[in-house]
Parts: C-alpha cells; sequence; structure tokens
C-alpha cells in the first residue's frame, strides 16, 4: 500500500494556507456578493452560463432514468390507447379544419381593413419549437427549463406558448439551456384583455392559491367581469404577442370593505405534455420607452426584467 | 487521541475515492430535486458534513462552495444561496470535528443535526430577505433527516478504510 496517501504525512505545522475564519469571511462574502449580483445587479450571467455549461453533462446523465422510464412506458404502453388518441386526434383536426378556413379568410379580410384603416399589420415572428427538460427544483420559484439555448437562437425574454396557451416567458438563457418562468411565478404578470368587454387588466401569478392559479389585481369592484370570461394577452408589453390565450375567470369576490374585486384566474396552459413554442420577440415592436431612453443615450439596454411590464 | 475500545482502526482515505463520493452525490442531489419534493434530504450536504468531520483537511470549505454554486445553477435558486449554506455548513463541522471523532456514529447524528438545521436556516433567511417568503413546515423536516442518515453515511463511506491491512486470498476485502 503506497504509503503517501494524506492521513501518512504528518499534518503541515507551519505553512496551512488562510486562517479557517478568515476562509469563512472571504467565502461568505463572495456569496453574498453573487447573491446580490444574481438578485439586485442581474450580473451574474457569466457565471451561471459556464457553471451551466460544465454541469451539462451531469444534467444530461441525470435525467436519463426518467427518460429510459418514459421510453419504456411508452414502448408497453397499450395499443388501444394510443388509438384512442389517434382517433380523438382526427376528430379534432376536423373539427378544426372549418375553423381554419375561417380564419383564414378573416385573416385576409382583417389585413384588408387594417390596410384601408393604415393600420400596423400584425406579424407573425420567427418560432421555436423546443422541449421541457424539468422543473426547476427550486421551491419558490415556478420554472421549466427547456433544450435550446443562445446556441439555438433563443432570445431573453421571448414569450413561450403551448397548444392551450401562453406558459411563460424566457428569463434566463444558456448556451445550451433556457429558463422558462411560469406566468403563474410570483413575480410574473402578464396584460390581458378581456374578450367579451375588451377591458384591460394585468394578471399576476398567484402560486399561493394552488397551482396553475392567477389573479387580476386593481380590478375595481364595479369592473364588468364574469365567472367563464376568456382572457387573452393585450400585448401591450411587446412580450406577449396579441391575442394567446391566457385564462378564465373563475370566482370575482366583490367585497363591501374594499374598492376592488378579488378575481381568480385559472391559467390555460397547464402542465400538459412536454413541447413547447417560443416566439422570438419582434424586431418590428416599438420599443419598451425605457430601453428606448436607455439606447439614445448610449446606456447598455437595462438587464432583463424578470417581470412582464405592462 | 486516545482511541475509545472497540473502534476498529481504520486504512488511510483514497482521495479519489472521497471526491467520487462527493460527484455521485452531486448526481443523486440533482435528480432528487427534480422530484419536488421539499422534505428531501440535501444528500451532498450530508456527505460535505461528513467528509469535512472525516478528512477535514481533504474536504473544507472552498469545496462546499463550489459545489453550492453548481447545485444552484442546477436549480435554477438565488446564484450563492447554496454556497453561502454549505461553507457554514463545512465551517461549523471543522469547529467540531476534534471531539466528534470520541463520539459512535449515532451520537455524532445528534451534534450534526443542528448544523444541518442552521445551513438549512441559512437559505430560509436568505430567500426571505430576497422577498420569497417561508419555505412551509416540510422543509424543517430535511435536515433532521440529514442528520437521521449519518449513520448510514458512516457505514456507506468509511467502508473502503475498513479493509484488512494486507488482502489476501483469504481475505479479499
Amino acid at each position: 500500500m503506497p504509503l503517501e496517501r494524506i492521513d501518512s504525512s504528518p499534518p503541515p505545522s507551519f505553512r496551512q494556507g488562510f486562517p479557517v475564519l478568515m476562509r469563512l469571511g472571504l467565502l461568505s462574502l463572495l456569496s453574498l456578493l453573487l447573491m446580490v449580483a444574481d438578485h439586485r445587479l442581474g450580473l451574474s450571467q457569466p457565471v451561471r452560463a459556464t457553471a451551466s455549461v460544465l454541469l451539462s453533462p451531469l444534467q444530461w446523465l441525470v435525467l436519463q432514468p426518467g427518460r429510459l422510464l418514459d421510453a419504456a412506458g411508452q414502448y408497453f404502453g397499450q395499443m388501444d390507447e394510443v388509438q384512442e388518441q389517434s382517433r380523438s386526434l382526427q376528430a379534432r383536426a376536423i373539427a378544426q379544419a372549418q375553423r381554419l378556413q375561417e380564419v383564414e379568410q378573416l385573416q385576409q379580410e382583417n389585413a384588408q381593413l387594417r390596410a384601408l384603416l393604415d393600420l400596423r399589420e400584425q406579424l407573425a415572428g420567427p418560432s421555436r419549437a423546443v422541449q421541457i427538460l424539468y422543473e426547476s427544483p427550486d421551491p419558490y420559484s415556478q420554472q421549466i427549463v427547456v433544450d435550446k439555448g443562445l446556441l439555438s437562437g433563443v432570445q431573453l425574454g421571448s414569450a413561450v406558448i403551448h397548444a392551450a396557451g401562453v406558459v411563460g416567458q424566457v428569463t434566463r438563457v444558456y448556451p445550451l439551456l433556457s429558463e422558462v418562468t411560469l406566468l403563474t411565478d410570483r413575480n410574473q404578470s402578464v396584460p390581458v384583455v378581456n374578450v367579451r368587454t375588451g377591458a384591460r387588466y394585468i394578471a399576476f401569478g398567484d402560486p399561493a392559491a394552488g397551482p396553475g392559479r392567477l389573479e387580476l389585481r386593481f380590478v375595481p369592484a364595479s369592473a364588468d367581469l364574469r365567472q367563464g370570461d376568456l382572457l387573452t394577452t393585450s400585448g401591450l408589453d411587446g412580450v406577449y404577442p396579441p391575442g394567446l390565450h391566457v385564462g378564465q375567470v373563475t370566482h370575482v369576490d366583490r367585497r363591501v370593505d374594499s374598492s376592488f374585486a378579488r378575481v381568480g384566474v385559472s391559467a390555460m396552459a397547464q402542465r400538459q405534455g412536454r413541447h413547447l413554442l417560443v416566439l422570438m420577440p419582434h424586431k418590428d415592436w416599438p420599443a419598451h420607452p425605457r430601453q428606448a431612453a436607455d439606447a439614445a443615450s448610449g446606456r447598455a439596454p437595462a438587464a432583463a426584467n424578470r417581470e412582464a411590464r405592462p | 487521541m486516545i482511541m475509545p475500545a472497540g473502534r476498529p482502526l481504520l486504512l488511510p482515505v483514497n482521495p479519489r475515492f472521497v471526491l467520487l463520493s462527493l460527484l455521485l452525490t452531486l448526481l443523486l442531489q440533482m435528480a432528487l430535486g427534480l422530484m419536488h419534493l421539499p422534505w428531501l434530504p440535501d444528500v451532498l450536504a450530508l456527505t460535505l458534513a461528513f467528509w469535512s468531520v472525516h478528512q477535514p483537511r481533504l474536504v473544507g470549505m472552498g469545496l462546499g462552495f463550489v459545489l453550492g454554486l453548481a447545485v444552484d445553477v442546477h436549480e435554477g435558486a438565488l446564484l450563492g444561496q447554496n454556497a453561502l449554506a454549505y461553507v457554514l455548513l463545512s465551517y461549523l463541522t471543522l469547529q467540531l470535528y476534534r471531539r466528534l471523532q470520541g463520539f459512535s456514529a449515532t451520537q455524532q447524528a445528534l451534534q450534526v443535526a443542528p448544523i444541518f438545521v442552521l445551513a438549512a436556516a441559512s437559505e430560509w433567511l436568505v430567500r426571505a430577505l430576497a422577498g420569497d417568503g417561508p419555505p412551509g413546515w416540510a422543509a424543517l423536516l430535511a435536515p433532521l433527516l440529514q442528520a437521521l442518515l449519518w449513520p448510514l453515511a458512516n457505514w456507506l463511506l468509511l467502508a473502503p478504510q475498513r479493509r484488512a491491512h494486507d488482502p489476501d486470498d483469504i481475505r479479499p476485502l
């Protein structure tokens, strides 16, 4: 057995590096600085990106057992289940075909009318299909990690949608992955419009009320809102394109002692399926006034906002 | 220091085994995090504390800091939150390691439990200061489970050091 193992050498008497307390102080200070840089200043992106790239082989390894189980489950899954699914999908496709043709006609009509009225055209931007890798383990926030990053052209602040509606917004981009903050996160907000009345509100994530819950804040008690009202994005923030489904009003609570109503909304895009679509931000959209001011004054654009500002 | 009677004499540790065990528990920690159960024990903290007690010259605050950053990035948490917790954990166990060596594994578990709670509390405090609110009561179970797992870690991680001095055909292990 070799003798130059760590236990067999005598402990160093003089050369011990920094004192223990100094090491504690330095490292704690460093982590505190990192936290402030991360939370307040938004400066930690290089550290995060580097660590993320270094970690990606480990993450890949960790995800393998789950994938294998999924694949095995699919393989052994019942045939009739798949047939049933295919039948219902076909029925849906037929049902939607008619609507699709209507929509095409309406789009043409709309384009003509907009041209007549000299309104800005609604353009469909480029998009990219992504797959959900995992939900962030952090219990305080509602985030998912998807499998495309900077190298695949995902941009910070892009809206992320699902077949049923808006899912959230890309809040961190790494070279190989990106993090999407769900609409239901505490710090996330989205400007919405009530399809029935055309009134505009802001929906905030409300994780305390349960999974997939949003709430409308600052709604006057006299507002015309009913249970079942459909809310779609209004597009006022320049992040989410207008007209995407956000959620449905589930209850309106008008109280005597408050001049605001409490309005609960259930988000459309609950976690179903693994495939999402990232909509790239539009270059033609007018910049946020503050960003425009920043650009004009020659400063770097403001760091990524966690909140979609309406 | 006089060894307590009946304690087996341990072989010198293999530094590669220490690093490998830390890497494997990092993987396990990342996998456990995906289950979204707040009461699951932080196995990486357990291994880190264990090696800080048994090999304080090999595993210390620096390694804790680096591993903490890795966990932070994987979890999408505040960058530095786990790093601070692990540095604190490593420091506190470093203060205790001389005393702990005289105790059995179960008695050691009792003594490291408050350290685990303190390290976890630093994370809760940091997130509360960042405006994220309390983590819920289930999270308090995690550090206690970590302490309960201490004897298991003692058995597993010291197993390579309990082998015979000169393995031969009769005593292969």
